[in-house]
């Protein structure tokens, strides 16, 4: 076992423990923060496994952009920021599914690879330029169509959050 | 840094969907420097010129037959198809979303953002809506379009997000029943968004199994691939999940009637048709191009769900009160038939196609005159308040039970012909299961739709029937040409089935 | 046999398709003028179908000028999809003219009936456009050359029968019995639709003549195997089953009759409900090559006709009576259909005297409710015979010749049934043949009964005086003479209008002569579609048959005239035996029904509803703010958590993951 798979495993069961905290807490903000933990943990073991642009841009967009949107909402929208009671606790059922679905699949997963070895000598990290050069030839078109997405995300955001034009004259 | 080199592009093979996307974005444009009077007359015009553009161009292209850039996008007669079904069903969708002479300002609200029941929002009641979903409406039909033609995974994903994202937004800005409204549109972006979230990790566990997400390369991998075949077995499962979601196939159809019955009606619309023409293109190409071989390992599956679909589907239509769930819940039932043809694979794409078209327009014409029947409260869609309609409508108590005897299966129409073509094939392939099921199935869906004709004609009106507007033009082309589709695609419906035949399938090169 | 080819159609046939449009059109006509044709609307339904009767005639006399006997026209293609081919064609043969001529003929009659009888009625319009519907989807059914064809038809008169039995809505009992309809034929049309996808897959086509040539050719190469051919009938004679209200889809039947009279008449009586014993009489090749299929066939005849004499023995409603005769008369052209060989013809000619005696019995009974205010029991009648002649004449020759006494047509064309009932090879012959004679005799006692309970006897209407029936006394006096609404009056029982009594009197002259000139006339003409009628020596004689029958006949009606003609009890007597109690209930077949068919299909249902809890939580409430209006109340909806929702979608990839799974490593 070496360096590596220690700091994975490791890496991964933060993760894990985040995560089951962020659907048990009953605080929503403190849900958030979990949630940053769970993710951060992601990104070190991106990082271990040597795609360091993969690591930096979870760390910027999921917990840099996506938490703090989330927080940013949470307040905005006046929910309780201590304990709240309302907030639903994962019954047994979920459990039942939630857990099953997870364990089966990290199963198969396992089954799948047993204990076969890929060493990370001869992969290619996940630098920027890698990343760059695939995204711009053989995903050129996937690539350009997720511009138009965001651009539709865009206009939709707009259309169902802009206030009423005149809306601010009035007021003022 | 020179050796980065883009893949060849055939432009002519993607002009369709650079033409829907480009005035999409010229819509935006439109949206930022056209004054406010013009600009509904401008961007309906840009959307239907758009529309009819990629129609054209689609037409144009009918005998391509490419893979291009990168693989990303495969041209072939079903893909072709398959957008043609979606420009014209969208083209004649339109017709509902643009109309504004059912109610002041039409279907849509102007600004979605206020709280239901607010001030702002009583206010606004008769204000022009919102003209964004013009391009919105674009995206979605460009996202469908390159859905049906994705030649890899990953291009197909994007393609599902381009389509769903602009739905979702759009059926949260139905001008009345605020709140309904609101909550379908936020059900619908949260179960979509888990539903993707199947859908990539299913391409995740395939890439692991096959080492590339293109269909064709998925394909070869089943040949000789090393890895274990319970990551394909798993990711398959999962990507269908994503897939059948989006089809609102037995046990992802939760979401179905609440979105179909809180969106703006012409979205609903725009959903039963042309979202259930792109879905199931998006499922026909999966499984008949990168599973063909592998059919042994998920013919049970999906045959099992297809039943279920069906089953669930025309059983629970029967307790529906609510015209809008009851066609939400008969969506569902054709989507199990849908199914069907997917389960039959290559011999019935060409009836699976032809069962979308006569569909498409069924639903959309139904859709186009569940909005014409209003109150002050804007539609009133609850069936107890159509009794009746028939003694002071009679022409569109006709039509529409044109459309509910078409839903039916009764021959002569659209509904029986499309069956009868795809229980036929599927019977060819020997999927005789799956036609006695849905020969049952739809014996008991059977059921609702003439309650509704019976409803119509037969029972004395309330005290409160409400009112059959009259229709804007707009609305009106919607309702005819739904209507003479279904009755055409029912009593000849040969050259159609003609033209699908000979389509062609998917290419799997 | 040899191989079965159609002659293409040539002169006036070529315009054969003018049948179905021309009540199609006048329906669509009805329907869409709305009331702007409620003046004129029934005149034109009237007409339509005369018309349609007149091009009848002109093709029948075309086609007995044919050699081959035979007309195909096929008008274009319907469905092209891989090997399957399915084309709009029609095709008149001597079967179909038949048939034809029936449907328009009686059809024709029927409608002026219903003129007088719906004369008041609002909704008279609407009922001839749906009664125009009715003969055109008939029509579509008897004229297609397919069997994709005959299922639009039969679909088509499955519908304008539901429309038809609701037609009077406000009566509770009218929707129950629609609804009861409607379910009880799908169960038949998924046998029927079935058995279409089975030929497809077997013969590749639909076509009459394909179909029937693959059945001839694998007869004799064998190429087919017995156990499809088998399907292919059990499938077949399931969907004919549901159409024509035989064992065990019998229930829906009787119900039916909550419909206005002309349409019992029309369609539960003359045409519709014998659509089955047309089509396995077009399938006859399919039926002869499989002698398991037919012995079904026989039996199920033979079932269906007692049952529906014993419950027919212990109705009281004179509709319920007739009802249940129809359901047993049907039993026996299932019977003659089932013997196969020659008896095919017998049971066409019984249905063809069927349509006449019985559609006039309808009328009758129509007519009589008509002057009694609607009251159906026969128990409250009695000695009618005074107040409506015509009525009471035309009625008793219906009676006469449905219990088949000489020389009335049920005579001739129900004899010769019994007769090659007992003349079927083997035991079986016996127990059909006794089954057919027993219900020859107990169709004469309950056919006696309702006639003497109703028209002879002491009136004991006149019992009936209570303070709450006086009606206009005056007016009701010259009702015999005038048609007005306001005649109607219980204690005046009145003789029906001119427009109704005509076609009463037609069709008494039908059930008198018809049995006679049909009994060899028909039968020739009906060879080239039925095959020859082999020569019959069987273990009776024609004479032994005759005799025996002629003597059940009036044992039965003996009975009943003694036991009746004194009247009956107004009340329903305490059934004393079980057999009396089971027929009261109809057998218990509506219980069978509920049982096997209702109660599954509930417990499903409820089953998927509970399952799909949250939805339909959301319809409750959705419509408690809808209703409520105001839209504050909107406020408290709440269609179901979307947790819920994506639980339960979970719990779906997890199933489908794991099947999937399961089939890989399974």
């Amino acid at each position: 076992m070496t360096v590596t798979d220690v700091l994975v495993c490791a890496l991964g069961a933060v993760s894990l423990g985040a995560a089951i905290r962020v659907v048990t807490t009953n605080q929503i903000v403190r849900a958030g923060l979990w949630l940053v933990v769970a993710l951060g943990a992601l990104a070190g073991v991106y990082l271990v496994l040597t795609a360091e642009l993969l690591a930096w841009v979870q760390v910027l967009i999921y917990v840099g952009a996506v938490v703090v949107l989330m927080l940013f909402a949470v307040m905005l929208t006046r929910a309780p920021i201590g304990r709240s009671d309302d907030l639903d606790r994962p019954r047994l059922p979920a459990i039942l599914v939630g857990g099953g679905a997870g364990l089966g699949l990290a199963a198969v997963l396992a089954d799948a690879y047993r204990w076969s070895y890929i060493g990370l000598s001869g992969v290619e990290p996940g630098n920027a330029e890698a990343l760059g050069r695939e995204v711009f030839t053989g995903w050129a078109l996937p690539f350009e169509v997720l511009s138009v997405l965001l651009l539709a995300a865009l206009v939709g955001a707009i259309a169902i959050s802009r206030p009423e034009v005149g809306e601010r004259r009035e007021e003022s | 840094m020179n050796d980065i080199q883009l893949p060849p592009i055939d432009y002519a093979a993607l002009l369709p969907m650079l033409i829907v996307f480009g005035l999409a974005c010229v819509g935006i444009l439109a949206e930022a420097f056209v004054p406010r009077k013009h600009r509904f007359a401008v961007q309906a015009t840009l959307t239907l010129a758009a529309l009819i553009a990629g129609l054209v161009t689609v037409i144009i292209n009918r005998d391509l037959e490419v893979t291009t850039i990168g693989g990303a996008v495969t041209i072939d007669g079903a893909g072709l198809f398959l957008q043609g079904i979606i420009l014209v069903l969208g083209i004649v969708a339109f017709g509902l979303i643009a109309e504004r002479r059912l109610e002041r300002g039409g279907a849509f609200v102007a600004n979605a953002a206020h709280a239901a029941d607010s001030d702002g929002d009583k206010k606004q009641l008769n204000e022009a809506g919102a003209t964004e979903i013009f391009p919105l409406t674009l995206f979605a039909i460009a996202g469908m379009m390159l859905f049906c033609v994705s030649g890899d995974l990953l291009t197909m994903f994007v393609a599902l997000e381009v389509f769903s994202l602009p739905l979702y937004l759009m059926c949260g800005l139905a001008r009345r029943r605020r709140l309904l409204s609101q909550e379908s549109a936020l059900k619908y972006f949260l179960l979509g968004a888990f539903a993707s979230a199947f859908f990539l990790y299913g391409v995740a566990l395939i890439y692991g199994y096959a080492g590339s997400v293109q269909l064709v390369a998925i394909k070869q991998s089943v040949l000789d691939s090393d890895k274990s075949g319970v990551l394909l077995a798993a990711g398959l499962a999962l990507l269908a999940i994503g897939l059948l979601f989006k089809a609102a196939a037995v046990p992802f159809h939760v979401w179905t009637p609440d979105v179909y019955q809180g969106a703006p009606t012409p979205i609903t619309a725009l959903m039963a048709a042309c979202v259930k023409a792109a879905a199931f293109g998006g499922l026909l190409r999966v499984f008949n191009v990168a599973f063909e071989t592998t059919s042994w390992d998920w013919r049970p599956v999906i045959t099992a769900v297809a039943m279920a679909t069906m089953i669930v589907g025309s059983i629970l239509a029967v307790t529906q009160t609510d015209i809008k769930r009851l066609l939400a819940y008969s969506s569902i039932a054709n989507a199990g038939y849908l199914l069907v043809g997917v389960v039959s694979l290559g011999g019935a794409v060409g009836s699976s196609m032809f069962y979308l078209v006569a569909y498409g327009f069924s639903v959309l014409a139904a859709f186009g005159m569940v909005t014409l029947v209003r109150d002050a409260d804007g539609e009133a869609t609850h069936l107890s308040r159509w009794a009746g309609l028939g003694k002071g409508s009679p022409l569109f108590s006709a039509m529409f039970t044109i459309i509910m005897l078409g839903f039916a299966g009764i021959p002569l129409t659209s509904g029986f012909s499309s069956k009868f073509a795809l229980f036929s094939s599927a019977w060819d392939a020997n999927q005789s299961a799956l036609v006695i099921v849905g020969v049952l199935s739809s014996v008991v869906l059977a059921f609702p739709y003439l309650k509704v004709v019976v409803l119509l004609w037969l029972n004395p009106p309330g005290d409160e029937t409400p009112t059959v507007s009259v229709p804007g033009y707009l609305t009106r082309a919607v309702v005819g040409v739904g209507v003479l589709a279904t009755i055409v695609l029912g009593v000849a419906p040969s050259w159609l089935l003609d033209m699908v035949n000979s389509a062609g399938t998917f290419l799997a090169k | 046999m040899d191989s079965i080819t159609y002659a293409d159609a040539t002169g006036a046939l070529s315009s054969m398709w003018l049948l179905v449009a021309i009540p199609a059109v006048s329906a669509a006509v009805l329907l869409l003028l709305g009331k702007r044709a409620d003046k004129w609307g029934h005149w034109l339904g009237v007409a339509a179908v005369l018309a349609a009767f007149g091009l009848a005639v002109t093709y029948f006399f075309q086609l007995k000028g044919l050699d081959n006997r035979s007309a195909a026209l096929n008008l274009f293609e319907f469905i092209h999809i891989g090997g399957l081919e399915v084309n709009v064609g029609l095709l008149f043969d001597p079967l179909t003219a038949v048939f034809v001529l029936l449907i328009t003929g009686v059809g024709f009659l029927i409608h002026v009936y219903a003129v007088g009888y719906m004369s008041h009625d609002p909704g008279r319009r609407r009922f001839f456009a749906y009664f125009n519907l009715f003969v055109a989807a008939m029509l579509l059914l008897v004229l297609g050359d397919n069997y994709v064809m005959l299922y639009a038809g039969w679909e088509g008169v499955g519908l304008a029968s539901y429309l038809l039995i609701s037609f009077w809505y406000e009566r509770p009992a009218a929707a129950t019995a629609g609804k009861k309809a409607f379910l009880i034929n799908r169960v038949g049309d998924v046998g029927f639709a079935l058995a279409i996808f089975l030929m497809f897959a077997t013969f590749g086509t639909t076509d009459y003549a394909k179909v029937f040539n693959g059945v001839l050719e694998s007869e004799a190469g064998q190429t087919v195997s017995a156990g499809v051919l088998l399907a292919l009938g059990l499938l077949l004679l399931l969907g004919a089953c549901g159409k024509s209200g035989q064992f065990p889809l019998q229930t829906w039947l009787p119900d039916a009759m909550e419909g206005p009279t002309p349409v019992s008449a029309l369609i539960h009586a003359a045409t519709m409900v014998t659509a089955g014993v047309y089509m396995i009489a077009r399938s006859a090749t399919i039926f002869n090559a499989n002698e398991t299929a037919q012995t079904v066939v026989v039996s199920i005849g033979a079932l269906t006709l007692l049952i529906g004499c014993i419950i027919g023995c212990a109705k009281d409603g004179i509709k319920r009576v007739l009802a249940y005769s129809t359901v047993s008369q049907i039993g026996y052209m299932f019977l003659a259909v089932g013997l196969g060989g020659g008896a095919y013809a017998l049971g066409i000619i019984h249905l063809l005297a069927h349509g006449f005696f019985k559609a006039g019995l309808f009328l009758g009974a129509g007519s009589v409710m008509h002057g009694m205010k609607d009251q159906e029991d026969i128990r409250r009648y009695g000695g009618l015979w005074k107040h409506m002649k015509i009525t009471w004449a035309t009625f008793g020759l219906g009676w006469l010749a449905i219990i088949g006494m000489f020389p009335f047509s049920g005579f001739f064309t129900k004899d010769p049934i019994i007769l090659s009932a007992f003349n079927r090879e083997g035991w079986t012959g016996w127990l059909y043949g006794g089954a057919a004679l027993l219900g020859a005799g107990l169709t004469a006692f309950y056919m006696t009964r309702l006639f003497v309970l109703t028209f002879h006897g002491k009136p004991r209407w006149e019992m009936e005086k209570h303070g709450d029936h006086h009606a206009d006394g005056d007016e009701a006096h010259h009702a015999g003479i005038k048609q007005t609404a306001d005649g109607r009056d219980i204690q005046h029982p009145h003789e029906s209008p001119l427009i109704m009594t005509i076609p009463l009197i037609v069709l008494a002259l039908g059930s008198v002569f018809a049995g006679y000139l049909m009994s060899t006339s028909v039968v020739d003409w009906l060879t080239p579609v039925l095959g020859d009628a082999p020569e019959e020596h069987g273990r009776l004689s024609h004479g032994t048959v005759t005799v025996l029958t002629l003597g059940v006949v009036v044992i039965g009606a003996a009975i009943a005239f003694l036991l009746f003609r004194n009247g009956t009890e107004l009340v329903e007597r305490p059934a004393r035996t079980h057999i009396v109690r089971a027929a009261r209930n109809n057998l218990y077949a509506d219980r069978f029904n509920e049982l096997v068919f209702e109660l599954p299909g509930r417990l499903l249902t409820r089953a998927l509803v509970w399952v799909d809890n949250r939805g339909v939580d959301g319809i409750v409430n959705g419509l408690a703010a809808a209703f409520g209006g105001g839209s504050g109340r909107l406020r408290r909806l709440q269609t179901g958590y979307v947790r819920t929702y994506a639980l339960s979608i979970l719990s779906g990839a997890v199933l489908v993951v794991a099947a999937l799974l399961a089939v890989r490593l399974g």
